[in-house]
């Protein structure tokens, strides 16, 4: 997915939807993410309040974990490090991925920077965005 | 020679009158120390209440619990699922001195060899 290009949830849903179902489907030992070959996968909600973004990222170093809100778009960056000091040969099984990583979504409206908030537990980056005042969405009252 | 070795994952898991709960096996890294084989594993969304970590004899179980999500999101790349995975150990390894600890999603679970297979440092002595 291209998540640098301008955002269209039903056409990304679909095409989503076919690919989980592939996915799952093989029984494979672990689900394969990233899904879309971006990393780390996420899930996004709109609401009246704002956009919820749920990013999937165990284990990053927390001070390497940085989101950056510039416009309509978000970057979000970090590092899942390897264990320090264990080479190669020591390992007997390596299945995750490891490294850094940067991803950035365009939402394709204004967001407002100082009214972003963040957590992070259990390995799940959580980052609440908040519409730029003029992005807001207004009610319109209907005159008769 | 001490060994950690994986064996095949549990079928997915649905339990009648709720909704099908996924089980998927997490990703693991194994790595060898002089002492301890270790054994990290990837489980986002499960918290320490949620974590069963058993080993009996030859067999080491990993179990994680998530919580289901309150809402659907309206673009979904990931959908969390309970974790299950089991490991079969050989006899020289200490499962009496098992260590786990979870931390941001991720499961490390130390398991030392017993001492005999462990390598001894010779002391020469010079006459």
């Amino acid at each position: 997915m291209d998540t640098r290009s301008m955002w269209d949830p039903w056409q990304e849903m679909k095409r989503l939807q076919r690919e989980m179902e592939q996915v799952f489907a093989d029984g494979s030992p672990s689900w394969r993410w990233p899904l879309t070959g971006e990393y780390p996968p996420m899930n996004i909600a709109r609401g009246e309040q704002g956009i919820a973004l749920e990013a999937l990222c165990p284990g990053v170093d927390r001070a390497s974990l940085e989101i950056t809100v510039v416009g309509d778009s978000v970057t979000l960056r970090g590092e899942r490090k390897p264990e320090p000091n264990v080479p190669e040969e020591r390992y007997h099984r390596r299945e995750r991925p490891l490294g850094p990583f940067t991803r950035t979504v365009r939402f394709g409206e204004d967001l407002d920077p100082d009214r972003t908030q963040a957590s992070y537990t259990r390995g799940i980056l959580r980052v609440q965005l908040a519409r730029a005042p003029e992005a807001e969405p207004k009610k319109i009252l209907i005159q008769s | 020679m001490a060994t950690v070795t994986t064996a095949t994952p549990a079928p997915t898991r649905r339990e009648p009158g709720q909704r099908a709960v996924r089980t998927v096996a997490p990703r693991v890294d194994i790595f060898e120390t002089d002492k301890a084989y270790v054994l990290v594993a990837d489980m986002p969304g499960v918290g320490p209440d949620g974590l069963d970590v058993e080993a009996e004899r030859d067999t080491l179980v990993i179990r994680g619990r998530v919580d289901p999500p309150a809402t659907r999101p309206d673009y979904q790349e990931f959908e969390l699922a309970d974790y299950f995975r089991t490991f079969s150990l050989t006899q020289d390894l200490d499962i009496d001195g098992i260590n786990a600890t979870l931390r941001d999603g991720v499961l490390r679970v130390e398991i030392p060899k017993l001492p005999q297979v462990q390598p001894k440092k010779i002391l020469v002595r010079t006459e």
